[in-house]
This record gives structure tokens, C-alpha cells and sequence, in this order.
């Protein structure tokens, strides 16, 4: 019986799964007994375009947690890479892709900045990276310091198609990049600096370089992200990454990553991701007043959260008990 | 193994989604159903509602909703965003899948809803946005001349000194275009008058207590001052003048009803001075300027609208200031005069709710 029960309750990892499908089922209950139809391509379309950029974040972001570390950085990478992508990406045929690696080494690069400070500097990831969102934020703000520039037409149509899925594919190289990742000595390296680091820098793991190449990581899917969303909105905005940092870690936390790190998986913050998305249409749809809107929002991460604390706590006692 | 277990579910969940998706080809032109028969749809989407005018320009909207002609023509909805342009981005796709006639749009960033606002034009929705507009060149905006702000409340000033004496200006939220804007038109004014002499240039934030806390703090180091230009906060700069027992200098400043309290002589001293706004009722002109192109009544094209202005003689309470609403209120809610853009009443800019036994006239004509 016992056994029935614990299997019942999701473990922490699956619980990103869990609250996505409940949630696309709401989403499809709540549009169609307001609209009489089910969504059309339209409605995906847009969903996958708007979801995208939140999705490379929370990649991003699930990876630092899993050391043990947070990334609020992210805002200003974004914000950073959104700015150069807006003033930068120009021309035609094959030029603009070349701006756009170069937008993605500059991510890179400052995660790497985070990496270093953190791993060298030994410095808690928390204030380091909360230094760095100001210092991207402020060089976001000199590159690009009203709202504005623009993407190619042909950019977009590879990124974010509005009338062909092509998002889905950069979705399906992403969730592929995160399976092959783990299987990698760096990825099973990951969760042995976050399960107990100094056990893993006994047994000969370079934890400071795990990190280093972590951060590297988040800043490559920020900047990453930042591309798409230039590429869904055709222009920049200095602030834009602003949201992000927030809605990162909330899709880690709906994922089920833990906060100790070592526990949890990049897909289940792309689940979370998702999930965080399809809630706002869900409230939409459901004809909520806009103005507790935020506070279903809340609620909403509460009772996830509390989930995957029960899931734990069933967990633990399913594993004294066996 | 219950990732895979989970996963699983999560690959039905996406096939169920698809098929229904395959299931529905034939609804992908949502946008003229609602055309024609019965009342237009029209949508209000805000970005965030944190402060006294995003409150006051939202319960305009919802009250010229409930009165003539717009009760009988158009169903309105309201949704905020907060100020994260993928939630904005997302509401207004979902509007766009309601099928809505028009959206009226105060963007969280300008730039940022491009994309999303040429999908709701591609669509045969009407776009119009307001305040803080959206680039994209399918939309239409209602918007007022920032530059003209701060110009007609510098003449005002020049005239009312005679060209000659001591002026301090008090400026807005540095880096934002409204700012700047205003700032470059009073210069353009006291730059052409030289009998006019800037003594003082700081920023009040566009905020009461900061503009008080700064000319307090100023005020010491000044000579005698004869006129003050306030892009923001004025009531906050007339309390301080007041509190250090300084001459009442003549003042040009925005919508505050404070600030129109002192003009009006309700709060003591009595101030001559000139009061200007970004109006909250550009919703409504918004609303307005959207339902006449829908129904072809407007030709299809941007709208710059006068600010309503006040001067001491003018003040009428109950119309243009209001003895018993807070200082903070913006009294501008509602605009006044023979050639009025827009004249609401009190509980519209307070409860949101509609003003008795009144049509509303939108007026665009230019004064």
C-alpha cells in the first residue's frame, strides 16, 4: 500500500513534468471553453516563439543551481546581448550569422567572468553575480540607450519563424544538447561538485574549472536567448533582460532542481519554463481580474513548490522505511 | 525511472495538443468574426499599474466603457502586464486568437512589442497605442508633444516676469524621452528671452517628496527666485518655497491636483503659476481613435492631442482641481474649456465607474 502511495507522489525531478502537463491541460480546458475551439497554429506558434528565450535561461540557470551556485546575472547578460544583437546584426545572406556567433562568444565570455570570480575569487555566487547584472546591465544601457535597432528578415525566419515552427528545432537542439551534456565527464562532473564538493575535489575533480564552465554555459544560453529574443520582437531594449532573473530561477524551482544543487535535471527547467509561460494564458483565458493576476501567479509557484517539498519528504520516508 | 515515465506523458500531452491543433485548420482568421454583428471588441493592455496615473488612466478607460456611445457599440476588457514585455507579448496574442476588433496598448517597452503588434495588424486588428507607444509602423499612437510641454509653461513664465528675473528649473527622470523633450523646449524659450536667467538646474524625479527634498535643499544657496519651471512634482517644490519662508515665485508646473490646490488659492499661499499634464484620459482618445477606424469613421492615422493647460484664473473646483482628493491625484484626468478633447467626471478617475446620464464626446480636433 505504502508502496501504491510512494509511487503515486512525483520524486522532486519529475515534478517539472507533473505541474507542465496540469498545466497544458488547463491551458486546453480554459481556451476552449472560452473560445468554443481548440488552439490553432497560431496560438502554438506563439506560445514556442515567446517561450523560447525564457527556455535558454532557464537551461542556463538550471546548470549553475546544479553546482550549487545561483546566476543573477543573467538579467544583464541578456539585456547585454540583446542590446549588441539589436545595433549589430545587420546585412544580408550569410552575414548576419556571423554577427550573431559573435553575440554568442560575448555571453560566453561573461559568464566566464562570473566563473572566475566565483571559482578563483571564492567569492559566493549570490554577490558576484548580483555585481555583474549591474555591470552588464550599465554596458547594456551605453550601447544601446533608447529602445530600438532591428534584425534581419532573414534571421527571423530561421529563428523564429511567425508561420513556420523552425523554433522547435533550436528547442529540440537544446533539450539534445542538455542529453548529451550529462552523459559527458563534464556533466557527471557537474553533479558531483553540486552533491558535495569537497568530496569531489578529493577524488580528483577540478571544481573550479566545473564552475568556470558552468557560468561560461549560463552566459552562452543567455546570450543565446537574447538572440531569439530579438529575433521574436525585431528590435532591442537595454531592460529587457530584467524579467528574466526572476522567471529563471522560478522555472528551476517549478523543474524540481534543488537549491543544494546535484539534484534535478535542464529538462525539468525547461518544463518549468514552459509551464511558467502557458500560466500566463491560463489566467488569461480563465477571465482572471488582471489585477490579482500576479497574485495567481504567486500561488501558483507556492503550490509548486510545496509540491516537490512533499515529493521529498515522501521520497526520504519511502527510502527509510524500504 | 521516472523521468522517462513522466516524459512519456509529457510526449501525449504534445501529441494530444497537435492533434487537436490539426483538428481545427479552418479557424485561423479570427479576427473579422466578431465584425458586423453586434459590438466590437476592443482590448486595453497595460503594461504595469503601479502608480497614481496608470490607475487613473485604466478607471477612465473602464467608465467610457460604461457610457454612451461605447456601452452600446463596444465590449471592452482591460490586462496588465506588469513591466515584462513576453507576459504583454503573450496577452496580446491571446487577444488576437479572441478575435478581438482592437487593442489599445500601453507598452512595456517600445520597441520590444514589434513584433507581436505586426502579427495583430496582419490580422485586420486595429492597433493604437498610447503613452508609451510602440514602434511598429503598422500601429497607430495617440500621444501628446513633450516638446510643446515644456515650452508653453516656460512662456508662460516669461510672460508673466516680463522677460526679466531669476528662474530654477526642476527636471524629470534623467535618460527617459519625456525628459529630455520637455527639458529641450523650456530651453529653447528662456535661451531666446535674455533678461531670463537660469540659477538652478536639478532633478525632482517627476516625485513629490524627491522635487521637495532637492529644493529644500537648494534653496539656501539662492538668490531671490522669480520663477520656477517643474517637469514633475510641483507640489513638492511649492511646499519647500513655503517651509523656508521664501517669496512665492511664479510657478510652471504638471497635474498635480496638490500643486492646482495651491493655484486655485484652496491651499495657502495662493500660487499664479500654470498647470500642464500628460493626460490619463489617452486611453479613452485611444479607445475612441480605435472604434472610428473600425467603423470607418476616422481616416486611419496617428493622433497628437493638445494638453489640457489651467492657469490660476481659470481653475474651476470641481472641473480642473479637486478640494477633496489627495495632492497626489492628477487632476488632468478630465480636460476642460469650450474646445474640451474629453471631459470626464470625478468617480470616473476614482472609482471607475461612469459618469451619470452622460454621452461622451471625443473631440480631436486641434485647438
Amino acid at each position: 500500500m505504502r508502496d501504491l502511495i510512494g509511487r503515486l507522489v512525483p520524486t522532486q525531478a519529475g515534478l517539472g513534468y507533473i505541474v507542465l502537463v496540469a498545466t497544458a491541460a488547463a491551458y486546453l480546458i480554459v481556451y476552449t471553453s472560452s473560445l468554443g475551439r481548440f488552439p490553432t497554429s497560431f496560438d502554438y506558434l506563439s506560445i514556442l516563439n515567446t517561450m523560447l528565450p525564457l527556455v535558454f535561461v532557464a537551461i542556463g540557470q538550471s546548470l549553475v543551481v546544479l553546482t550549487g551556485g545561483i546566476d543573477l546575472s543573467v538579467g544583464g547578460i541578456v539585456s547585454l546581448c540583446v542590446a549588441v544583437t539589436a545595433t549589430t546584426v545587420t546585412g544580408t545572406g550569410i552575414a548576419p550569422f556571423g554577427w550573431l556567433i559573435v553575440v554568442l562568444v560575448l555571453g560566453a565570455a561573461c559568464g566566464a567572468i562570473n566563473g572566475v570570480i566565483v571559482a578563483a575569487g571564492r567569492i559566493a555566487p549570490i554577490l558576484a553575480t548580483l555585481a555583474t547584472l549591474s555591470i552588464f546591465t550599465g554596458l547594456a544601457l551605453w550601447v544601446l540607450p533608447v529602445p530600438g535597432g532591428s534584425i534581419p528578415s532573414v534571421v527571423r525566419n530561421v529563428l523564429s519563424n511567425p508561420n513556420v515552427p523552425t523554433g522547435l528545432i533550436w528547442l529540440g537542439v537544446a533539450i539534445g544538447g542538455w542529453l548529451v551534456l550529462r552523459r559527458t565527464r563534464f556533466g557527471m562532473r557537474i553533479y558531483a561538485v553540486g552533491s558535495d564538493e569537497t568530496s569531489a575535489r578529493a577524488v580528483g575533480v577540478p571544481a573550479g574549472r566545473v564552475k568556470l564552465g558552468v557560468y561560461a554555459l549560463s552566459g552562452l544560453c543567455g546570450a543565446l536567448a537574447s538572440v531569439f529574443y530579438v529575433s521574436t520582437t525585431t528590435a532591442g531594449d537595454a531592460n529587457a533582460g530584467a524579467p528574466f532573473i526572476l522567471t529563471s530561477i522560478a522555472s528551476v524551482v517549478v523543474g524540481g532542481v534543488a537549491f543544494t544543487g546535484g539534484r534535478g535535471s535542464a529538462l525539468g527547467a525547461v518544463a518549468g519554463a514552459v509551464a511558467l509561460t502557458l500560466v500566463i494564458d491560463v489566467l488569461f483565458f480563465a477571465g482572471i481580474d488582471p489585477l490579482y493576476q500576479s497574485l495567481f501567479q504567486g500561488l501558483f509557484l507556492v503550490v509548486a513548490v510545496l509540491l516537490g517539498t512533499v515529493a521529498t519528504l515522501v521520497a526520504r520516508r519511502r527510502r527509510a522505511a524500504a | 525511472m521516472n523521468l522517462h515515465r513522466y516524459g512519456r506523458l509529457l510526449v501525449a500531452a504534445v501529441a494530444l495538443a497537435v492533434v487537436a491543433a490539426c483538428g481545427s485548420p479552418a479557424s485561423e482568421t479570427p479576427a473579422t468574426q466578431a465584425a458586423g454583428t453586434g459590438k466590437l471588441k476592443i482590448a486595453l493592455s497595460n503594461s504595469f499599474i503601479g502608480n497614481q496615473w496608470r490607475v487613473e488612466m485604466e478607471n477612465v478607460f473602464k467608465a467610457a466603457c460604461a457610457m454612451p456611445p461605447y456601452v452600446d457599440q463596444v465590449e471592452c476588457s482591460v490586462f496588465n502586464a506588469g513591466n515584462d514585455v513576453s507576459t504583454q507579448s503573450r496577452q496580446i496574442s491571446n487577444l488576437i486568437s479572441q478575435g478581438v476588433d482592437g487593442i489599445v496598448i500601453n507598452a512595456a517597452s517600445t520597441s520590444g512589442l514589434n513584433g507581436v503588434v505586426q502579427q495583430a495588424c496582419d490580422r485586420g486588428i486595429v492597433v493604437v497605442s498610447f503613452d508609451n507607444t510602440v514602434d511598429a509602423a503598422c500601429g497607430l499612437t495617440v500621444n501628446t508633444d513633450q516638446v510643446k510641454f515644456g515650452q508653453q509653461l516656460a512662456q508662460f513664465i516669461v510672460d508673466e516676469l516680463n522677460g526679466q528675473g531669476k528662474v530654477i528649473m526642476v527636471t524629470g527622470v534623467a535618460g527617459t524621452g519625456a525628459d529630455n523633450d520637455r527639458n529641450k523646449g523650456a530651453m529653447e524659450v528662456f535661451a531666446a528671452n535674455p533678461g531670463i536667467e537660469i540659477v538652478a538646474t536639478y532633478s525632482g524625479m517627476w516625485d513629490s517628496a524627491t522635487a521637495q527634498r532637492a529644493t529644500s535643499g537648494q534653496l539656501p544657496s539662492l538668490p531671490k527666485i522669480d520663477g520656477v519651471w517643474v517637469s514633475g512634482g510641483t507640489d513638492g517644490v511649492i511646499k519647500a518655497f513655503s517651509a523656508a519662508k521664501r517669496p512665492m515665485p511664479v510657478v510652471g508646473g504638471e497635474a498635480e491636483n496638490g500643486f492646482r490646490k495651491y493655484m486655485a488659492g484652496i491651499l495657502t499661499p495662493k500660487v499664479n503659476g500654470m498647470s500642464i499634464g500628460q493626460p490619463p484620459f489617452l486611453s479613452v482618445i485611444s479607445l475612441e481613435l480605435a472604434r472610428g477606424v473600425i467603423k470607418k469613421e476616422h481616416p486611419k492615422e496617428s493622433i497628437t492631442i493638445p494638453f489640457p493647460v489651467v492657469t490660476s484664473d481659470t481653475l474651476v473646483p470641481g472641473e480642473t482641481v479637486f478640494p477633496d482628493l489627495p495632492d497626489s491625484f492628477f487632476a488632468d484626468f478630465t480636460d476642460s474649456g469650450p474646445n474640451a478633447t474629453v471631459i470626464l467626471c470625478q468617480q470616473a478617475a476614482t472609482d471607475g465607474t461612469p459618469c451619470p446620464g452622460k454621452t461622451l464626446d471625443v473631440n480631436f480636433g486641434k485647438r
